[in-house]
């Protein structure tokens, strides 16, 4: 009778330690047998509605709904949850706090904005994995993942390619007075100097400030080759018509990378044809780029109709790379697997933009772009893809 | 049937607070932290209030009185650490008042219209020196905020900080209610109502708009302060014209010239951004439906309502009692 009882109370021991196993394995937040949930704050009202609409209903969601219709990833159906932050970052903070301790998604996928996500990034502490943020500053956290090339890296590539491959020696920048616009100046100032040159004007722009006339005379009289436009797309279009209006043939005008955005091309009415610009994506429109013609026929099949642009293949582009480190982390998917396989990826071959490659110590994943002229109010390559490998400016084919 | 007497109401609010001051034990990080929001917008537009409500002075800058309270304790609790929260805070709302109160003499010669103008620069100012002081207030970079302490016991869980937030407002929302029934909160409702008759009392007019100002940032500086312990990482993005417009819409919803109308319009409008924060399209919808809603159906506001309703069941109540004591004589 004793042993009896004996193996009974071992033979609960076991069932729990078994049972535990199971659910441990089991238990990872935002992941059941079914399905994964992942979730964003993003701008759906305010001044960037229309990018972070573009980028989670008609980029993240149409991915996700082809990959569920296609039987989800290791049988588990892919869910988005997001709520609108309307750029308010103490919303951006209710919302992702929401997102992890209420709807207790497994990760936060491209949430937008400096400033919302500058405020969320405690997230790192709960180590929930914070991926591809649509803002251009490098972040730190073993949980980070950025996403397309960051402020600092497209001026570092513009400077060399205006200097070594143009032969620029006159480059002025007119510049929002801003971390955006800082970003540009400093490393534009950092990088000149090491090759002993320096910004022949500088001219500031407030947020906001429409009126630039005053800049536009000042930087005229500075007789550049090249006038670097560190703007958004509204005041960056009255600097056109300005240049236009003041009669500016010598000097080139040229485009941020923020800026190379179509809205910018539509905002100058015209006075666009000629300007230069540093893409991060192939024309979302024009390219014959497989990926791309991937992307837009998704697109056609779930929002007939819809213009491709270039918040949406954000979208899409970065759903499927979290897919692509999601089936890396095989079928027992945990936050730290994740954040492994991700790390894992070595010349994710793409067709949209070049290869992508991680590592424990970049969590970068674009770093290149290439230079466009705006002709017939297209952006049209004139560059292959440019990046910087040991300080020095590399160029590889466009794959057009 | 027993009467409800002010003791079991005394045992009824005692537990209720009891409840309160527990939830965090049983609610979520995000519920929580949503408390704490309501709380600190619940001060601010109590502080709006103050100003619009019961002196009859509209402001459109609220956020930025918001943003001084938190700039002030973010800056203040980085360049003396040794310096506690409860020395801080007050100080928060000391400044704002202070910027207030000078706010409101050179307001003092505008009436309506002109009024909101310049408080609805005084926002975008205040926005703008956030923005461009950057060697002070790290610009839209953004200010992390160091915790708040009291000897090694450090605030920084939405838990913790739910025991710092909710004492302040509970007790400046009392201070509130007892604000406007002294001399001071009836000479501003004089103020609102007939700036002749309330001359004619003897109020001193500049004295009681500027105090008005002063009390109102004060408010408004303390919950910034608030504000900046429970965000803890505060951008010139966190005080735009929209949050100045969402407190307003706050005190239109809830009640103008009522403190319990604060409160309620601080709980709606953020329950509706919260419940809603999916549907953004309805959210604004309801939102601006419920604005023109409240402004030609109820200018009073629910509490306008809660008001009216207390004050009829009162008069039921009255005319029953005494139709039952004249059946009786008869």
């Amino acid at each position: 009778m004793k042993m009896t009882w004996k193996r009974a109370v071992v033979g609960v021991f076991l069932f729990l330690v078994l049972f535990w196993i199971e659910t441990s394995a089991a238990a990872e937040v935002g992941v059941t047998s079914d399905s994964v949930v992942v979730g964003c704050s993003n701008s759906f009202s305010g001044p960037l509605a229309f990018c972070g609409t573009e980028m989670v209903k008609h980029g993240i969601e149409i991915y996700f709904r082809q990959i569920n219709e296609q039987g989800g990833i290791n049988g588990r159906k892919l869910i988005m949850k997001s709520y609108d932050d309307a750029y308010d970052p103490t919303r951006a903070v209710a919302n992702t706090k929401r997102l992890v301790e209420e709807d207790k998604v497994f990760c936060i996928l491209e949430p937008q904005g400096s400033s919302p996500v500058a405020a969320t990034l405690d997230l790192e502490k709960q180590k929930v994995p914070l991926l591809f943020p649509f803002q251009g500053l490098p972040l730190p956290g073993r949980t980070v993942f950025t996403a397309t090339t960051s402020y600092p890296r497209d001026a570092e590539i513009v400077i060399d390619w205006l200097v070594k491959t143009k032969g620029f020696k006159r480059i002025g920048m007119i510049y929002q007075d801003d971390q955006y616009g800082s970003a540009y100046l400093d490393t534009a100032l950092k990088k000149l100097k090491g090759t002993g040159m320096e910004l022949a004007a500088q001219e500031s722009v407030k947020r906001g400030a429409l009126d630039l006339s005053a800049q536009m005379v000042k930087l005229k009289q500075a007789d550049l080759d090249v006038l670097w436009i560190v703007l958004v797309p509204g005041p960056g279009a009255m600097v056109l018509k300005e240049a236009k209006k003041e009669g500016w043939t010598k000097t080139k005008l040229l485009a941020t990378g923020p800026l190379t955005d179509e809205k910018f091309i539509i905002l100058s009415a015209g006075e666009g044809e000629g300007v230069w610009g540093f893409s991060v994506w192939p024309d979302p429109v024009h390219s014959q780029k497989p990926g791309v013609v991937e992307y837009r026929n998704l697109l056609q099949k779930y929002v007939p109709g819809h213009e491709p642009n270039r918040y949406s293949i954000f979208g899409y582009f970065f759903a499927k790379l979290f897919v692509e480190g999601l089936k890396g982390t095989g079928k027992d998917v945990t936050r730290g697997k994740l954040v492994e396989a991700l790390e894992g990826i070595k010349n994710w071959r793409n067709d949209i933009i070049l290869p992508v490659s991680f590592s424990k110590e970049n969590h970068a994943a674009q770093e290149s772009g290439f230079m466009v002229e705006v002709r017939k109010n297209v952006f049209q390559p004139i560059s292959g893809w440019q990046s910087e490998k040991d300080g020095k400016l590399v160029e590889s084919p466009l794959g057009e | 049937m027993r009467r409800i007497t002010a003791f079991h109401w005394s045992i009824v609010t005692a537990a209720c607070l009891a409840m309160f001051l527990l939830s965090p034990l049983v609610l979520s990080r995000y519920l929580v932290f949503i408390l704490n929001l309501l709380a600190i917008y619940a001060l601010v537009s109590i502080g709006l209030n103050f100003v619009t409500g019961y002196t009859g002075q509209i402001s459109v800058g609220h956020a930025g009185f918001l943003a001084l309270g938190a700039y002030f304790t973010a800056i203040v609790a980085t360049k003396a650490p040794y310096l506690p929260f409860y020395v801080i805070l007050p100080m928060a709302g000391c400044f704002a008042g202070l910027i207030g109160f000078l706010l409101g003499i050179p307001i003092l010669r505008l009436r309506g219209f002109y009024i909101a103008m310049a408080t609805l620069a005084f926002g975008v100012v205040i926005s703008q020196i956030a923005l461009e002081w950057r060697g002070l207030t790290h610009g839209d970079e953004g200010f992390k905020v160091t915790s708040a302490f009291i000897g090694s016991f450090v605030f920084d869980s939405d838990k913790k900080l739910f025991y710092l937030v909710q004492p302040f407002a509970i007790v400046l929302i009392l201070a509130a209610h007892n604000i406007v029934s002294t001399r001071v909160g009836r000479a501003f409702v004089a103020v609102r109502d007939s700036e002749n008759v309330a001359q004619t009392l003897g109020i001193n007019l500049s004295w009681s708009k500027t105090s008005a100002f002063a009390l109102s940032a004060f408010y408004a500086g303390f919950a910034g302060g608030l504000f900046a312990y429970v965000v803890s990482h505060i951008t010139p993005d966190s005080f735009s014209l929209t949050i100045s417009i969402d407190f307003i819409a706050m005190i239109v919803i809830g009640g103008m010239g009522s403190i319990l109308g604060s409160i309620i319009g601080a709980v709606i409008l953020t329950g509706i951004q919260q419940l809603l924060g999916s549907l953004p399209e309805i959210q604004m919808l309801i939102f601006g439906v419920s604005l023109i809603i409240f402004m030609i159906f109820m200018p009073r506001g629910i509490s306008g309502v809660i008001s009216s309703l207390a004050t009829a069941t009162r008069a039921g109540k009255r005319l029953s009692s005494e139709q039952e004591a004249g059946e009786k004589g008869a």
